[in-house]
């Protein structure tokens, strides 16, 4: 009951009752305690409902009747089950007042728990610290700038603003190569002479930037490598320089491949020449704007002529103006004269060029044809002529020498194929042994593979229970530290173990009582067994008797004493069931005089009473007040 | 029996043996007398089975650096003693153009390998035929190099069928195949890029020169270095990316659309006038007369050759040393057309003064 009274006093003190240090169990409360207690929870219960009410007894009895009804009257607005009325509140019992305030406890609304809910975490931490600060400073009323406060400073004027700019950083460890030893002299440099990096930037505003930037590269770099190679660089099976390399010379390969395809492929062809007389016939042709052939290059057109007259005109434009106009005419037309002459033979030179190219490529071309040709020819003559001599050597013995080469052939052949099946007796179980290593080198394959998957499979197993521990460490992390700043008015570890403790006994008591239970049981069943018994044997002995009582006057005498034992015993046993009974009725009859006494009923008589006599006294006085005016 | 057909026997060059086993590995496993290891790699790309897609070709052929080659494929059946081995190709490379003789030789010894297991056997066959010109096949009969003339299998072709599909184009073809130009023919099928580009030499019958076609050519460096060497040449691939490689040609036929393409530099040479179109007039004509067979076709084309040249040759006979110039080309006042045509020709015929 002590633990109770101690819940409930601290909740009621948390709502903001009153309580003095004596008050240690609902026995102690007073009716003004109960009220202001009452009225307070049922405040922050329903604000609408206790805020008429009052926290304090008014002096006058009718009000505190009435203060008393709409207490009651509210609590059970509230929800509240149980018998409640006036009496509750100005004649209290205990076991009323403690069941109605557990009630009113409990109907507290519960604060919630902002901690549980929310993300853990440092980062989250801090998150919501800097969402906090930028919250206050969003409240922070803008003040104009005369009246601002130096700590205004940071987050009002523009002053502060710095773009993102970085710029490289030489840091003396790098990510990218961890295998590569740098040299001796770099290593010395970046001990001796290399600044640090808070000095190594121009504007002390890019520090922040440029370290955020180089790090961001190198854990990119560092992520995407550490994916490639899960994925990729495991299955090829190589070693991560190998690897690399490999990389490597592809992406060259690539970039090789895509520069050929792009760049125009140059007009040479097998006549060499053709290709460059195309090219400048080209150049040629667009100078003059004109789409003739190679055969019209002789020719020129009227447009030709005028096209060139303008040119020429062009550039004879660009000297300065300045020059004397009649002086300027003439010398001009005998420079366009000469200028356009020249042009016109420079023109008939290169078409002239050009044809001489082509006919040069073509008959080149043929040229290379023959001599390859004759030069083929000339292999198959002079092994023809071979041939021819050695027949010739061998004619003069015709026929003879026929049936030696025909023999000589058939020998050659004979010999061949036996060498073939030699051969073969070695090659075949070469052939079968590099086919079985080859089904071996598969089989260990698909195992290795298979290997690797696992091995991928644990990777990803570990890495995410890795995350898993890392999250579940930082929240125990925080939990504690929440944990030891919570209040320690409450010992709830004491009150977890009274609960047990009061568990483990209903429970040993339960058992006490399951057992008491089948003793009564096994008790019952003897006694009723024995009640049968004894009326069964009453009943022979009592047939026995008296069939002999009718003769014999001892026998007769014996039944009556049996009649005469048989009912006192039957007495007894009645008299001992009585007692039992009346044992029972005394108990139950003590249990509810303890629950009367407790019930304070003489004090809340006398009470009850007296505040009747002060009601009689008000009423007389009010009727009195009325009737004089 | 001897057969003293010398230049026919001595054609054969060698034969291989490319087997796939169940690994899916595709070996070459045994060859006599020897093969370049430049061309082994050049011949283990051409069979299918090393080729990563299912396609199964029975038999193709193709030239390169002047030798023939002829693949057959099988697939390994029951019953053999070869046990590991899926499907296998046998590889002849001969000095001479005979599809269909090399096609019925590669599957005598295909068969044989498969019966009998060994090579030996193959090999005897083959230096039967070698020597003698005749070996027995499994099946009735025999193989007689006799039976299958050389003109056989230039004819063997239908020029009829490129007439159809190309109608007047086909004078581009013949343009560019007498001119000696570089022809590239594109159709993902292998069999089909064969069958169109053995007929094209056809049309400059009287040269009856055959190395010019290279009908099965990947775009690997090896091959087309040994490709570029030749100045004029009919080339069929199967890989499309070839119509990007202006370099490689004068005339792209993209044989699935039926287009034929001039590149650029080289439709200065192949300009065509009235002659042309006389020519190929006369080509629709006697393709689409359906009483005429292909020989005849070819027959009717190589003779309006014949006139041309003959034409070219009075030309080249009122020149001093029966040599062409060009000056002379020019006096005879033909339209440029023409006149540029029997400049390039006479060219390719070598009677053209240098």
């Amino acid at each position: 009951m002590e633990e109770v009274d101690k819940i409930l006093i601290l909740a009621l003190k948390q709502v903001g009752t009153e309580l003095s240090e004596e008050v240690g169990s609902v026995k102690d409360f007073t009716s003004e305690l109960i009220v202001e207690a009452v009225v307070r929870c049922i405040r922050v219960i329903d604000p609408g409902l206790g805020s008429p009410l009052p926290t304090s007894l008014p002096p006058g009895m009718s009000a505190r009747f009435r203060v008393g009804m709409s207490l009651a009257q509210a609590c059970q607005d509230i929800g509240y089950k149980g018998e409640i009325g006036y009496q509750t509140f100005l004649y209290s019992s205990e076991t009323e007042i403690r069941s109605l305030l557990m009630f009113l406890v409990e109907k507290l609304p519960r604060e919630n728990a902002e901690a549980s809910d929310q993300p853990t975490g440092k980062s989250a931490i801090l998150q919501r610290a800097i969402a906090a600060a930028i919250k206050a400073q969003l409240v922070e009323p803008w003040l104009p700038p005369n009246c601002r406060l130096p700590l205004h400073g940071e987050t009002q004027s523009l002053g502060v603003m710095h773009s993102f700019h970085k710029q490289p950083l030489s840091l003396p460890y790098c990510i990218k190569d961890p295998g590569k030893k740098s040299l001796k002299e770099v290593k010395d440099y970046q001990r001796d002479f290399l600044p640090p990096v808070t000095a190594q930037l121009a504007h002390n505003a890019t520090v922040a930037a440029s370290l955020l930037e180089q790090h961001t590269a190198e854990l990119s770099v560092a992520q995407e490598w550490y994916n490639e190679w899960n994925s990729q660089g495991l299955l090829s099976r190589l070693t991560p320089q190998d690897y690399r390399a490999r990389k490597l010379t592809r992406l060259r390969k690539r970039i090789e491949e895509q520069l050929r395809s792009a760049a125009l492929p140059p007009t040479e062809s097998a006549f060499g020449g053709l290709g460059a007389t195309s090219d400048l016939s080209d150049i040629l042709q667009s100078f003059r704007g004109s789409a003739a052939s190679a055969h019209t290059l002789t020719k020129g057109s009227h447009f030709t002529h005028s096209q060139k007259f303008t040119f020429t005109q062009e550039t004879e434009a660009v000297p300065s103006p300045a020059r004397r106009t009649d002086d300027n005419h003439h010398s001009q037309q005998e420079e366009l004269a000469s200028l356009q002459q020249q042009f016109q033979q420079l023109c008939s030179d290169v078409d002239q060029l050009t044809t001489e190219l082509k006919h040069l490529s073509v008959t080149n071309a043929q040229v290379l044809d023959e001599f390859k040709q004759r030069e083929r020819q000339n292999n198959e003559l002079e092994e023809k002529i071979q041939l021819k001599k050695k027949t010739v050597d061998l004619l003069p013995d015709a026929e003879n020498n026929i049936v030696k080469l025909q023999a000589l052939v058939e020998a050659s052949a004979q010999r061949v194929v036996n060498l073939a099946s030699q051969w073969e007796k070695h090659r075949a179980p070469l052939i079968d042994e590099h086919r079985r290593l080859k089904e071996i080198c598969s089989n260990q394959d698909m195992e290795s593979s298979k290997k690797l998957s696992e091995i991928k499979v644990l990777h990803d197993k570990i890495r995410v229970s890795t995350e898993e521990a890392k999250k579940k460490e930082e929240i125990h992390k925080q939990l504690v530290t929440e944990l030891e700043s919570l209040p320690k008015d409450v010992s709830r570890a004491a009150y977890t173990q009274r609960i047990l403790e009061i568990v483990s006994n209903i429970k040993k008591q339960k058992e006490e009582i399951t057992k008491i239970l089948s003793d009564t049981k096994q008790l019952q069943k003897e006694i009723n067994g024995l009640t049968g018994k004894l009326d069964r044997t009453f009943a022979v002995t009592d047939e026995l008797v008296f069939k002999d009582a009718k003769k014999d006057e001892s026998v007769r005498k014996s039944y009556k004493y049996l009649a005469a034992l048989h009912e006192n015993c039957n007495q007894l046993i009645q008299t001992i069931e009585d007692t039992g009974t009346i044992l029972r009725e005394i108990r139950d009859l003590e249990e509810q005089i303890d629950t009367e006494n407790s019930n304070k009923t003489v004090a809340n008589l006398e009470k009850i009473l007296e505040d009747y006599k002060a009601i009689r006294q008000e009423n007389s006085a009010l009727a009195a007040k009325v009737r004089e005016g | 029996e001897w057969n003293m057909a010398a230049t026919e026997t001595q054609s054969m060059l060698s034969i291989g043996l490319i087997e796939k086993d169940v690994n899916g590995d595709t070996l070459w496993v045994w060859c006599y007398p020897a093969v370049g290891s430049e061309f082994r790699q050049v011949l283990l790309s051409k069979c299918c089975l090393t080729q990563n897609n299912e396609d199964f070709h029975t038999f193709v052929f193709g030239q390169f650096c002047r030798s023939w080659y002829y693949i057959s494929t099988l697939e390994v059946q029951e019953p053999t003693p070869l046990k590991k081995v899926t499907h296998l190709s046998v590889v002849i490379t001969a000095k001479d153009f005979n599809p269909e003789k090399y096609a019925a030789l590669n599957r005598i010894l295909c068969r044989m390998y498969i019966k009998y297991g060994s090579p030996v056997k193959m090999m005897e066959v083959y230096i039967a035929v070698l020597t003698k010109g005749i070996c027995q096949s499994e099946e009735n009969g025999s193989f007689l190099t006799k039976d299958y003339d050389v003109r056989k299998a230039f004819l063997a072709g239908s020029i009829k069928d490129v007439v159809s599909q190309f109608g007047m184009e086909t004078i581009i073809l013949y343009t560019a195949v007498i001119l000696k130009k570089r022809i590239a023919v594109h159709h993902p099928r292998i069999e089909a890029l064969l069958e169109f580009t053995r007929v094209l030499p056809a049309l400059s019958w009287h040269r009856k020169d055959w190395s010019i076609l290279h009908p099965y050519v990947h775009l690997t460096d090896t091959e087309l270095e040994h490709l570029s060497k030749c100045p004029g040449y009919i080339a069929g691939f199967v890989d499309p990316e070839v119509s990007n490689r202006s370099d490689l040609f004068d005339v792209y036929v993209n044989l699935p659309d039926s287009i034929i393409t001039v590149s650029q530099n080289a439709k200065e040479a192949m300009m065509m006038g009235k002659l042309h179109k006389d020519i190929g007039h006369l080509i629709l004509q006697s393709a689409e007369d359906t009483e005429r067979s292909d020989s005849h076709v070819i027959k009717d084309i190589s003779l309006k050759t014949k006139q041309i040249l003959a034409h070219l040759g009075t030309l080249a006979d009122q020149c001093e040393g029966s040599k062409i110039t060009l000056e002379h080309l020019k006096q005879q006042n033909f339209p440029p057309a023409t006149e540029n045509f029997l400049f390039h020709l006479a060219a390719a015929e070598q009677i053209l003064l240098v």
